[in-house]
């Protein structure tokens, strides 16, 4: 919880420069650039997550899982060598033989992903996934702290995924084919098929937690959590530009985190504890919200009464006559 | 016997001054082609090869003994170190060039043996109540290969060293997962693909052509293998160098009479090391035989360093 403060004067520069680039609309432009390119080179992704966002529309509150494997299903090893890595992010063709060690990189820990509900968050599941891709397990020595890299790079590949939802939904928004969520909703929505992207990892996500909270990790996940923060703030509309910009990321951040500690021990179907607690969360967080604009409202309200007052009181003792 | 020891001693002091000299005529000889470098002095590449095997020959009784009087016994640690930072996996196919008296392969074997002890171990803690048929099924597992399919090869060019090697695995009780080839490290005796890691320990700088060596290695290894050198390089810290060098003319040379009755030897065991390319120009090396994501690692100040790249 109180790391979420933490980052706060990091991003400093990084919001001065947001802040001045959407004062220009340039930011909502610079972010959709991006995210274009990376949709486009996924197009298995793409529809999959189309598909999704459409249904989670159409039906409000009822949801169907995020498109990621189901892994305790899909133990068979031959159905993962047939299978294509599902998060890859080369689309394959025109890459294939020219991949850069980082891709290959990206490629064995997204493959080894597969092994982590068997062989926790560890080189060993490296080593399974670079056999998965008919590559020797010598091949896991490239990521010198195995465990570390691949919860990072789970946790970058989530955030990656959750934009692409948000962005999609955005989307849609704009066309006019969807209804603009309220903004407690959409944060509920948001952190909820965030969270929901570790259900296959439930039994390993405490290791996970760990790893994350190790001290030289500490760097790389803050930085993943405040991303992720930020992004679904962007694309919950977010303008402000004054104190309030770092007050919603901890807040949101402190909600995020805590309900990823109500899940790990929630034992309820389908998470059912866990969303509602959510759900409470971000109504206090909202209401909290509204009533500090109300306290700064009255507040105003009271110093100008007080300064008209001072005012009055200053005429009618003389001390405001000018000769 | 005080002698020898102290005309040789006068001689070492005069190579020692030469050190630098040493690294410039390096280059010359490998420019005039057919000729390279044993210790300081030149000769023809059939020589070096014939030489080379002579001192391993002469030094291959005395070779543990030595190598623990003249490290201290640090060695072990390096190739403690070796082995921690392959991470060897159970079902690990290992190549230990230059692996003469077995010290990698036999750590590789312990460490495989603990992994596997653990993976049975992380395995009944996941299931704590087993059934019967559960149990004695892993007990005929654990019996079927302790090391699953983990292998090592120890390929040698030198003849005696496998033999102390040998000899030395019947002492200490290894029986399985090993096999002894007697074969040079610039035409290794195998099928290309085969090898998940290739570790050479303190061997390629006695090999005539290293850029030949290093194609070799990376034929035999696996897309995704790895090859790992343990080498003597360059140390860098300038006070401890000057201590290093002092040391290295001054002590080894004198410990190799004393012990293993041999001065020329390890006379040529600290010159070459003052021949092999230091840590940047080896990695160099390594990424032109196709090595992807090479690294190094300087163990104690370098005076050893580990090289590591893979084949991707």
């Amino acid at each position: 919880m109180s790391l979420s403060l933490l980052p706060l004067p990091a991003c400093e520069m990084a919001a001065v420069a947001l802040r001045s680039l959407s004062v220009a609309g340039g930011r909502r432009f610079l972010l959709l650039c991006g995210r274009r390119q990376a949709a486009r080179i996924q197009p298995l992704w793409y529809s999959a997550r189309t598909l999704w966002v459409t249904s989670a529309v159409r039906s409000g509150d009822q949801k169907t899982p995020p498109p990621f494997p189901d892994v305790s299903h899909s133990d068979s090893a031959g159905e993962q060598s047939t299978s294509p890595p599902r998060y890859t992010d080369q689309g394959g063709e025109e890459s294939e033989g020219y991949e850069s060690e980082e891709q290959l990189q990206e490629r064995i820990l997204s493959a080894a992903l597969t092994f982590v509900p068997e062989y926790g968050w560890s080189s060993e599941a490296i080593a399974e996934g670079a056999k998965s891709l008919d590559l020797s397990a010598a091949a896991a020595g490239m990521f010198e702290n195995g465990g570390s890299e691949l919860v990072l790079h789970f946790v970058a590949l989530c955030n990656r995924n959750l934009t692409e939802l948000l962005e999609q939904e955005h989307k849609l928004v704009q066309l006019g084919s969807a209804e603009k969520k309220p903004t407690a909703q959409f944060l509920r929505d948001a952190v909820e098929a965030r969270l929901r992207m570790y259900i296959p990892y439930v039994g390993q996500w405490p290791q996970a937690m760990g790893i994350l909270l190790l001290p030289h990790n500490i760097p790389s996940s803050l930085k993943l959590l405040t991303d992720m923060v930020d992004d679904i703030w962007h694309y919950a509309n977010d303008q402000s530009t004054d104190v309030s910009w770092y007050t919603r990321r901890a807040v949101l951040a402190g909600i995020y985190n805590t309900t990823e500690l109500v899940m790990m021990q929630d034992k309820s179907p389908d998470y059912e504890d866990t969303w509602t607690f959510l759900h409470s969360r971000i109504s206090e967080a909202m209401t909290m919200g509204d009533s500090v604009k109300q306290v700064a409202a009255t507040g105003e309200a009271v110093i100008q009464g007080l300064m008209g007052a001072a005012v009055t009181l200053k005429n009618l003792t003389g001390l405001n006559q000018r000769r | 016997m005080t002698a020898p020891v102290h005309s040789a001693g006068r001689w070492c002091l005069a190579s020692w001054r030469s050190v630098r000299l040493g690294y410039q005529r390096l280059h010359q000889t490998q420019a005039s082609g057919r000729e390279t470098h044993f210790g300081f002095q030149t000769v023809s590449e059939e020589e070096k090869g014939e030489r080379v095997y002579h001192v391993f020959e002469s030094v291959a009784k005395n070779y543990d003994v030595m190598n623990d009087s003249m490290s201290l016994g640090i060695h072990r640690l390096w190739k403690d170190w070796l082995i921690r930072h392959m991470k060897p996996t159970p079902g690990t196919q290992l190549l230990d060039v230059a692996g003469g008296t077995g010290d990698v392969s036999f750590r590789f074997i312990n460490y495989i043996r603990a992994q596997r002890e653990k993976l049975y171990r992380d395995k009944l803690d996941s299931q704590e109540t087993l059934s019967w048929s559960d149990i004695s099924k892993s007990y005929s597992n654990k019996d079927q290969g302790s090391l699953m399919g983990s292998h090592a090869v120890i390929c040698d060019i030198n003849k005696e060293m496998l033999k102390v090697g040998k000899e030395k695995s019947l002492q200490l009780g290894y029986s399985e997962g090993l096999s002894w080839v007697a074969g040079d490290a610039e035409e290794l005796p195998f099928a290309d693909e085969k090898f998940d890691v290739y570790t050479i320990a303190f061997g390629i700088r006695n090999v005539t052509h290293i850029d030949k060596a290093l194609e070799e290695a990376h034929r035999v290894l696996k897309p995704g293998g790895r090859f790992l050198c343990l080498e003597f390089s360059q140390v860098t810290n300038p006070l401890l160098a000057r201590l290093y060098d002092l040391y290295s003319f001054q002590v080894i040379p004198v410990l190799g009479q004393v012990i293993a009755g041999d001065w020329k030897s390890y006379q040529y065991l600290v010159e070459s090391i003052r021949r092999f390319p230091p840590q940047e120009e080896f990695k160099e090396m390594i990424e032109d035989a196709g090595f992807f994501k090479v690294t190094y690692h300087n163990l104690t100040s370098g005076v050893v360093s580990v090289h590591s790249g893979f084949k991707l």
